[in-house]
């Protein structure tokens, strides 16, 4: 699971739950693969993303000192922040770990790298 | 778009996961030919495919659809691990996901949505009487095709959520087959605010098959 994809998950599903987000991200076992830069497609992923999440998966790979904790202005002209948001949320793969809901404490448990956010009948 | 390489799956893998048939090639063909729009003027950054199965159809994308995050999300634990095989055969990267439908995602980011779900008119109790939450066991296969009445039970709890799912601009490409009476969905998608179009049709033997295009009334 990259860190981009954290930024999409929510357990809100869950009976009772108002927000679910974010969830509470633990890495036991990450990879690094490297993948193309490209700062358009950065710019473009930004207004589909919570910075406050994204700050949240910085801190949890020990990067927050890469990573302003407010959103800054004007992102588009600042190349080098582009690049490390690049590979904040492309390059880092969470391989095993677990998610965890912010209200009910449910873990989801990431096992080869898939999350598993199935709930189960009682849940929802 | 490239045809994604099958060749890694074997006879065991489709004990556990839907092999891709006459509908999976139906729904390539209807996104090939709609790439000029998807490419130009949708351009979507996030892209995700309810009930992946094998993977072929979301690899497609992924491959073709370079500046794209692409997401799968299927029920079936198999189905995940198959797809992350079938991304690695062709070279290419999907985020995937064990979930049901789009319940693990938050509102309104998705630009593209694709589904092939599970049309096939069934007794409910099909559905019921297969483990769902169980690892890899038979009823993996069920829930790929079983739909319950009119094959619609996965696909009515999915219309109403589309609004809360897909981002402004967004754009469903949904698999119909004649019993599950697209004119009818068409209409409770209108009334749901979304525009809808038969955006391709296929005969197959013992089938009529739709590509049904959704979006918003206002997009
Ligand atoms: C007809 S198969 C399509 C497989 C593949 N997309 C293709 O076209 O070859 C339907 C898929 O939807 C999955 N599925 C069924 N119900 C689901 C649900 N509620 N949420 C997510 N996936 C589901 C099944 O496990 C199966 O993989």
């Amino acid at each position: 699971m990259k860190l981009s994809t954290y930024n999409f998950l929510t357990s809100k599903a869950i009976k009772g739950v108002k927000v679910g987000y974010p969830l509470k991200l633990t890495i036991a076992k990450k990879d690094v693969v490297e993948t193309e830069f490209n700062p358009t497609f950065i710019e473009r992923l930004l207004p589909k993303l919570d910075w406050n999440t994204v700050y949240l998966a910085a801190q949890t790979v020990d990067l927050a000192d890469d990573i302003p904790q407010e959103q800054p202005a004007a992102v588009a002209d600042n190349e080098e922040l582009l690049q490390r948001l690049h590979h904040l949320l492309l390059e880092i793969d969470v391989l095993e770990g677990q998610l965890e809901c912010p209200e009910t404490g449910r873990v989801f448990p990431i096992t080869d790298g898939i999350p598993n956010m199935l709930l189960n009948e009682d849940e929802v | 778009m490239d045809t994604p390489h099958i060749d890694h799956l074997t006879s065991q893998d489709y004990d556990h996961v839907y092999e891709p048939a006459e509908d999976s090639f139906l729904l390539l063909d209807a996104l090939e030919a709609d790439l000029e729009f998807i490419e130009n003027e949708l351009k979507p950054v996030v892209c995700l495919e309810i009930g992946p199965g094998s993977g072929i159809i979301i690899t497609a994308i992924a491959k073709r659809l370079q500046n794209t995050i692409c997401m799968a999300c299927d029920i079936n634990p198999y189905a995940c691990r198959v797809t992350k095989r079938t991304c690695l055969r062709n070279e290419t990267h999907v985020e995937c996901v064990r979930g049901s439908l789009t319940d693990a995602f938050k509102p309104n980011a998705i630009d593209l949505l694709i589904f092939n779900p599970p049309y096939v008119v069934t007794a409910d109790n099909e559905l019921e009487t297969s483990d769902k939450f169980g690892e890899c066991t038979s009823g993996n296969l069920v829930h790929s095709w079983a739909g319950g009445k009119h094959g619609r039970r996965i696909i009515d709890i999915l219309l109403p959520q589309l609004d809360h799912i897909l981002s402004a601009k967004g754009v469903f490409y949904l698999l119909l087959l004649r019993e599950n009476k697209p004119d009818e969905i068409m209409e409770q998608l209108r009334q749901l605010g979304f525009q809808s179009k038969k955006f391709m049709e296929r005969r197959i033997p013992g089938e009529f098959l739709y590509i049904l295009k959704v979006q918003r009334l206002d997009s």
